[in-house]
């Protein structure tokens, strides 16, 4: 009896040690392909992860790279084509509305909804329903958290004797952090072309990208949204949401360009041909008072070996305008306080399926294994993996960021978390095309910063081209989307 | 007479050339000329191409930035190929002579052939950069303004033609080399005879004589210099404004950047066509000087 009872026990271990293993190991044999640029930015999470999930699952993860540039139409036309080439694809959330729009990506509601791991509801509500969504169904899942914030130097800013000085000249106390554009060009021309930090190295006013086809088409809206965007008119940053009549050329579009341009003369030398990864080397290399990015800047300065500016580095939401042009009435209106409405630059990269993909559970399986709360902290407290907080949890622990090297990460998170969390915080435009339209705007940015022509005209001529785009996909269809995209009712 | 199994096994030794140029080349080349006159639209069911006739063709004869892209390319190949021939001439008739440490000379100038063209973007990125290069620091400590070879719009266009030059004189210098290795010395030698000086000698002698290897030179960097992208992708991006956007460049951002790949595809066809009217006028021109008769 008790031999019986003994094999009894022994088979039931070798079945429950079964049941585990194949419960652990239940992708064998399955390979998935990622796709996306090039390690470190972005692919490093995949590589860091990848090992434990492969260990953990018996599947393999295969990383397909390609750069930026190659990015979008690789993924489009692998799509498009039906190959599934690549299983999961991490992408620009400004894609999401072309690929979902077009029936490229599959749904993972129910995948999430059933996943124990994911921790959704840790999700800042922004990302989660609106990033990731189209059309009332999620396609994605977010990686990183992207809006633009504004840096500046705080030895700099909050020196006493800087700060009696700047009174002395421009007739009005240093504002820290300055709330207005106008102010940002009255400090970067105080601190540009002398060595204010005693390094005996001369300094420069700011640095922002400029490079075209280097993300200076950012820099621009987040210059612009303080101009156009007024809490009770959605979509006053790219189109009207009742036409879909661009508002690109608009009085405050052509003000926040000719800012735009106007600063370029107390940049650091160079400026102009700068793309938003040498942007952030020079600030850190200390050269510059101030500057705009995504969280990558704040990383850097702090975390980067070769900073020279670590500590030494504040952070605030993005700077706005008392004069905003009202769309409603066709006028400029004075406002008390300065509008400084967040922008959610680019919107960070998402994760997401192709819909002909032979290996969804398991690259599903990945996806959430990526973004699960411990995991995903891990990605945003590490450098060069290029995600920034994007879930409460991730805001919420300090240990990690001060561990990570942060000297005031309680700083950093706030002014990200404020932008976020921002009653008038603006969405990048999420409408299928709206690669070419950024590229149609991005290439006119360039002529105008090289002097090659006007604000005015170059918006003009922005307009006209994102019309014709729009004409050529639809306006119908398009109207919808954008509305869609801000959340507004769709007849 | 070639017997059965001879044409057989001639065929057989074909056909994997003749698939692989069938594949990469012919197809390729159709695919583009099918783009050239349609547009290509991506959707559920792939790729599709519809015909549009020549409309590509009226939005390119129309389209300024187009005529920027072409003239910038011209005036890089044209500057950058007469310089590159100029420098490599000298360069080959000086170590033509027999002078000390002939060997090493050669092989140091041909260093910059070797590099990747993306090496060299960022190599002469760094050096002629406004804030941190050697240049600057060098006119700084003479007293002289900083420079924006790259960021002012007249200047970049010579920033990338210097550039252009250093990275290929040495092809020049090397075909040049070997062309005047090549006339036979009894020419020379006779030419001395008669009492011809070294410019005569050059004039009547060496130049005609090296005329082949000269035209070869020409041709070649021309037709490579009209497809310009690498350098000028690291250095400016095509920058500042359009002021060093060259026609790859355009066609490059245009196919893969706003993703309009029929137009991008009309831009390489316009490339190609320019490069081949190029050579033929080229040619023709040239074969005057191809057979020389010394005087």
């Amino acid at each position: 009896m008790r031999r019986i009872a003994a094999f009894g026990v022994l088979a039931l271990l070798v079945v429950g040690c079964a049941v585990a293993l194949a419960q652990t190991r239940r992708f064998e044999g399955v390979t998935i392909t990622v796709f996306t640029q090039p390690p470190p930015y972005i692919a490093k999470p995949v590589l860091m992860f990848a090992p434990d999930w492969e260990r953990l699952t018996g599947a393999k993860v295969k990383l397909i790279t390609a750069p930026w540039g190659e990015l979008y139409p690789k993924m489009y036309s692998s799509f498009a084509l039906g190959q599934a080439l690549f299983d999961i694809v991490i992408a620009p959330a400004a894609w999401l509305p072309d690929f979902a729009e077009a029936g490229f990506l599959a749904p993972l509601d129910e995948l999430i909804g059933a996943d124990p791991y994911i921790a959704w509801g840790d999700i800042l509500p922004v990302y989660r329903d609106r990033i990731v969504s189209w059309a009332g169904k999620i396609y994605a899942v977010p990686m990183d958290g992207d809006c633009h914030i504004f840096y500046y130097r705080k030895d700099a800013l909050e020196n006493p004797e800087y700060q009696a000085r700047f009174k002395a000249k421009y007739g009005y106390d240093l504002p820290v952090p300055p709330r207005t554009w106008k102010q940002v060009r009255d400090i970067a021309e105080f601190f540009h072309g002398w060595d204010w930090d005693g390094d005996g190295i001369i300094n420069y006013g700011v640095v922002e990208p400029r490079r075209y086809a280097g993300q200076a088409d950012w820099c621009f809206f987040s210059r612009a949204v303080g101009y156009v965007a007024l809490p009770d008119q959605p979509g006053g940053l790219f189109f009207d949401p009742e036409t879909m009549v661009p508002r690109i050329n608009s009085p405050g579009h052509v003000k926040a360009l000719e800012d735009y341009v106007d600063i370029i003369k107390f940049g650091v030398p160079g400026m102009l041909l700068m793309d938003s990864g040498e942007v952030r080397s020079v600030f850190a290399s200390g050269l510059a008072a101030m500057a705009i990015d995504w969280g990558d800047i704040g990383v850097i300065s702090d975390v980067g070996e070769e900073s020279r500016v670590r500590g030494k580095v504040g952070y605030a939401v993005l700077p706005g305008s008392t004069e905003v042009w009202d769309f409603a009435q066709g006028k400029w209106v004075t406002l008390a306080e300065p509008n400084q409405a967040g922008y959610l630059a680019f919107g960070g990269w998402v994760a997401a399926i192709d819909r002909n993909s032979r290996n969804i559970a398991a690259a599903y399986d990945f996806i959430s294994y990526l973004s699960r709360p411990e995991n995903s902290y891990i990605s945003v407290t590490t450098s060069e993996t290029g995600f920034n907080p994007y879930r409460a949890s991730h805001f919420e622990k300090l240990a990690g960021w001060i561990g990570f090297g942060f000297v005031n990460p309680a700083a950093y998170l706030g002014a990200i978390r404020d932008t976020i969390d921002h009653p008038n915080v603006q969405v990048d435009l999420r409408i299928p095309g709206a690669a070419r339209y950024f590229e149609a705007l991005d290439a006119q940015l360039a002529l105008v910063a090289a002097g090659q022509k006007t604000a005015k005209a170059a918006l003009d001529e922005v307009a006209k081209i994102w019309e014709q785009i729009t004409d050529e996909l639809g306006r119908d269809k398009q109207l919808k989307a954008y509305r869609l995209s801000l959340g507004l009712p769709v007849p | 007479m070639i017997g059965k199994s001879a044409r057989r096994q001639g065929r057989a030794f074909l056909t994997p050339t003749v698939i692989l140029l069938l594949c990469f080349t012919i197809f390729p080349l159709l695919f583009t000329l099918a783009l050239v006159f349609g547009e290509a639209k991506f959707d559920e069911g792939g790729l599709r191409i519809g015909l549009v006739g020549l409309r590509n063709w009226t939005r390119l004869v129309h389209d300024a930035r187009f005529w920027n892209a072409f003239s910038v390319t011209i005036r890089i190949v044209v500057a950058a190929v007469t310089l590159e021939y100029l420098l490599g001439l000298g360069l080959a008739l000086l170590l033509d002579r027999k002078i000390r440490g002939r060997g090493i000379f050669r092989i140091l100038f041909l260093i910059p052939m070797m590099l990747t063209p993306i090496a060299v973007g960022y190599m002469w990125r760094m050096i002629f950069d406004v804030g941190r290069g050697p240049i600057t620091g060098i006119l700084q400590r003479l007293g002289l303004p900083a420079v924006g070879w790259l960021t002012e719009t007249r200047l970049a266009i010579y920033s990338i033609i210097i550039t252009d030059v250093w990275q290929w004189t040495p092809f020049m210098f090397l075909i040049l080399f070997a062309g005047l290795q090549a006339i036979p010395r009894d020419y020379v030698e006779a030419a001395k005879v008669d009492g011809a000086s070294a410019w005569q000698l050059f004039r009547r002698v060496t130049f005609p004589l090296l005329a082949p290897a000269s035209i070869a030179a020409v041709l070649l960097r021309g037709m490579e210099g009209f497809k310009i992208v690498d350098t000028i992708y690291i250095m400016t991006g095509g920058g500042p404004g359009r002021s060093t956007e060259s026609l790859t460049l355009f066609g490059y951002s245009i196919g893969f950047r706003a993703f309009d790949l029929a137009y991008g595809a009309t831009i390489a066809f316009s490339l190609f066509l320019a490069v081949m009217v190029g050579a033929i006028v080229f040619v023709t021109l040239s074969r005057r000087f191809r057979y020389v008769r010394l005087e």
